[in-house]
């Protein structure tokens, strides 16, 4: 996806390790807002 | 008696049920190969039909309850976790997704015949709060069609499965040669593969500390820090890195419009 936005005109940069090394680097993190979380539809 | 068919004889049932209880999990074994071999040890009166069928049947729906009751808990961790050790696990998760959005719970009961499906249609009924007496009818009536089908055709090809088998020990070293050639030409794709995309690697990486550093200094507010995991932010309590957005991977073209170009964007998956 990087390299798909960088051939596009962005400046993309790949984080190494992803939200596991962030994490486990102690940095901060947030909850995920309710408005953003994408519900699955449920059988109900 | 043929190899085989001697296996079968000694070791079918406890065969049959670990196979396809691997399958169930998510193992990328062929069962269904295992139950034609075992329709035609049925044919050939070295395995009981009911039996077997019994045994195939338990099998696949003990893997399923355990994966139902995990994807109910563990949600899409379980099955991003899973989609690898599918053999398709760039497709898995997407097609089975798709095919549940579509068809619901009526997908349950072919969900085996469809490679990628098969592994995901248990954990994503978990996931989706199906209840469970629903699933455990629908799986039986899914697990008995599947096994039936693959039974019956090795029940009904039992004569050419051994003919094929004959041959195939008779042309045992022309077999070693087309394996060998096979092993080979897929080497080499996956080289071809390789080299097509190594410019991906092109795409600066930075650590976990250079991008908090820049974070903390008077630089911060041209960095925009992306989240592009596509199944990331289904679960209630889910985390991103503060300030990050996220985008759907998914729906690139037109997520690309909200991003700004005057800054320099980080992104990150798990």
């Amino acid at each position: 996806m990087a390299h798909l936005l960088r051939e596009k005109g962005f400046k993309a940069f790949v984080i190494v390790g992803g939200l596991t090394a962030w994490r486990k680097a102690g940095e901060p993190l947030e909850s995920v807002p309710k408005n953003d979380l994408v519900k699955l539809p449920t059988f109900s | 008696m043929h190899p085989l068919l001697s296996m079968l004889a000694r070791h079918g049932y406890a065969l049959t049920f670990l196979l396809l209880l691997a399958e169930s999990i998510g193992f990328p074994f062929p069962a269904a190969i295992a139950l034609v071999a075992c329709g035609a040890g049925v044919a050939s009166h070295t395995l009981s039909g009911p039996g077997v069928l019994l045994t195939a049947v338990v099998g696949l729906i003990l893997g399923d309850i355990i994966q139902f009751w995990l994807g109910r808990y563990a949600g899409w961790a379980l099955l991003g976790f899973l989609c690898r050790l599918s053999l398709n696990p760039e497709t898995c998760i997407l097609r089975s997704a798709e095919s549940f959005y579509k068809r619901g719970k009526v997908t349950l009961i072919v969900a085996k015949f469809i490679p990628g499906v098969n592994t995901m249609a248990a954990p994503l009924a978990g996931s989706m709060k199906m209840r469970f007496a629903q699933f455990l009818r629908l799986d039986v009536a899914g697990a008995s069609l599947y096994c039936t089908t693959y039974l019956t055709v090795g029940y009904l090809s039992r004569d050419f499965l051994a003919a094929t088998l004959d041959s195939m020990h008779a042309a045992s070293r022309v077999m070693e040669s087309i394996i060998t050639v096979a092993l080979l030409i897929y080497a080499i794709y996956r080289l071809a593969q390789f080299l097509k995309y190594r410019r991906y690697n092109i795409v600066p990486r930075v650590q976990v500390q250079q991008l908090a550093a820049r974070l903390a200094s008077n630089d911060a507010a041209s960095v925009q820090i992306v989240d592009v995991r596509s199944h990331g932010y289904y679960d209630v309590g889910a985390e991103r890195i503060k300030g990050s957005i996220r985008i759907e991977p998914n729906n690139l073209e037109e997520e690309i419009k909200n991003l700004p170009k005057d800054k320099d964007i980080y992104l990150y998956c798990t």
